[in-house]
């Protein structure tokens, strides 16, 4: 409000020593003993001063620097942690119980081998977003599947690039969505007669999917699925959403972010070439005598 | 049917001892497998400084009018940042954060050039920090330069003319006088006073937006 201060003649001569101050490019600070609308004035300055300053846009050399040493930081960081023995989700056997439930701890995981949460706290990691997104469809695909382990694993894998010692090809799951160490159950979904060119959700307690007939040319290596079934968890690998059968073009939609995949499940990266998907993993099968179709599929242990 | 695959001991992975390797680092030109390893991490890093270096130093430059404390604070707000980063965020929300921390920073710092009694929420707001609500959209979707602008644009022509040979000429004491007619004390009330009133303009002409 005017009048609020009265205006001195220092105050005149002060405000004129800090704009010069600062047009001559050095360090300055207002008078210590300002009142808050005194200080404003000198707020002021400093904002018209960086209207035409030249030292208003950051120096290259700085920004070079700066990127240096925040790389350097996280390099370190990386460093400084302890070499995981075992590594959490490259099949080391996991209790369902521990398999974690919440986001943060799901996408460390990826690709960096940040040690296993020891009721530590986690150090912040600048992660990629293609693992992001990956740790985030594993998050939700655990939250929902609660496989965690398993699938975690898949996007490690596919993000670390070399192919594992099966010699599977990145795209498709080295590791199993059901690790083979948690309990399972064979879960009827279908009959081989009602399953007809269309894939089929089935849904149980801790995973919802697809199965689908194999007309064999499903072109997976290092899996031959020699059974005449495929069947695969519906969460989309990006970021957990299930996909939707879509009969016109035979391939999975996902609402969210319109991924899509082949009727196996395979990542069909062309649209908009956005996302960098990984197959949806798949789930054992067998198919009985009576032409009955099971799927294998974690079991509920309450 | 496909085998269970590897449990324990077998990751399909690179083996444990390439993982150590990986992650504690081969260092400097050796460091092949690790550059590799951190790629993807440092592109993402890169587009998120990239981003955000630039609106960030602007920012605080614009708080401090000059470049050495500008590079310092800029330095403090994203070594804090970077730390402080969530994995699962959007660029969004952690530019959002990146600029709560820019705000924390730049009261932290003022804070010491004020009056050792300015320890209230209010007395700090009117020394000058924004608040932690306030600013919120401002930062982000005005930049210093736009603020100084509409500035300009509401005031008095004596105050805007004052301001802009002082500041966007940059023209000293003695020019602006000359240019503007006045004497070298008028100058120095004149822009004393014309701060003061864009001081005054500021939240209103920032808010009509």
């Amino acid at each position: 409000m005017i009048g609020d201060d009265q205006e001195r003649f220092e105050d005149y001569l002060e405000l004129e020593r800090y704009i010069e101050e600062l047009q001559a490019g050095r360090v300055a600070h207002p008078p210590s003993d300002l009142t808050p609308g005194q200080a404003k004035i000198y707020r002021m300055a400093a904002l018209f001063r960086s209207a035409s300053a030249e030292s208003a846009e950051p120096r290259p050399e700085f920004v070079e620097q700066l990127k240096a040493r925040l790389l350097a930081l996280d390099e370190v960081g990386q460093e400084q942690e302890e070499p995981t023995q075992e590594l959490p989700g490259l099949g080391k056997p996991v209790e369902p119980e521990q398999i974690p439930a919440t986001k943060e701890q799901q996408v460390p995981q990826i690709p960096q081998p940040l040690p296993q949460k020891k009721g530590m706290p986690q150090r912040a990691r600048f992660v990629s977003r293609r693992s992001l997104l990956s740790g985030g469809a594993v998050a939700a695909a655990s939250l929902l599947a609660g496989a965690a382990v398993g699938a975690a694993a898949d996007q490690l894998a596919h993000h670390s690039s070399p192919p594992g010692p099966n010699g599977s090809s990145t795209l498709y799951n080295p590791t199993p969505l059901v690790p083979s160490d948690i309990s399972t159950i064979w879960l009827p979904v279908a009959t081989l007669a009602e399953l007809g060119d269309d894939a089929k959700r089935f849904v149980s307690d801790i995973v919802i999917g697809y199965v689908i007939r194999n007309d064999g040319d499903d072109k997976e290596e290092g899996n031959p699925a020699k059974e005449p079934v495929i069947a695969f968890s519906a969460a989309c690998t990006h970021m957990g959403c299930i996909v939707q059968w879509n009969n016109g073009d035979r391939q999975f939609h996902c609402p969210c972010h319109n991924g899509r995949f082949t009727e196996y499940g395979k990542p069909d990266n062309s649209p908009g070439g956005r996302l960098y998907l990984t197959a949806l993993p798949r789930l054992n099968v067998k198919v009985d005598s009576d032409g009955k179709v099971y799927v294998q599929v974690p079991k509920k242990t309450s | 049917m496909s085998t269970p695959r590897g449990t324990q001991g077998q990751p399909h992975l690179a083996s444990i001892e390439e993982q150590r390797a990986l992650s504690t680092g081969t260092r400097g030109a050796a460091g092949g497998n690790k550059r590799q390893w951190s790629q993807d991490v440092q592109e993402e890093f890169q587009t998120f400084y990239q981003e955000n270096l630039g609106l960030i130093y602007r920012y605080i430059y614009s708080k401090v009018g000059n470049r050495e404390e500008a590079e310092d604070l800029t330095s403090q707000i994203f070594l804090k940042a970077v730390r402080g980063l969530d994995a699962e965020r959007s660029p969004q929300s952690m530019q959002k954060w990146l600029f709560q921390v820019a705000r924390t920073t730049i009261a932290d710092h003022w804070r010491m050039y004020y009056r050792a009694s300015v320890s209230s929420l209010e007395e700090l707001l009117d020394a000058g920090w924004e608040g932690p609500i306030e600013e919120e959209s401002v930062p982000m979707s005005t930049t210093p330069s736009e603020r100084v602008q509409r500035i300009l644009r509401a005031l008095p022509e004596h105050y805007r003319e004052v301001l802009t040979c002082r500041f966007l000429y940059n023209l000293s004491i003695k020019d602006t006088a000359l240019r503007m007619g006045l004497t070298e004390a008028n100058v120095k009330v004149l822009q004393f006073r014309a701060l003061k009133r864009a001081a005054d303009l500021d939240p209103i002409v920032t808010e009509v937006m």
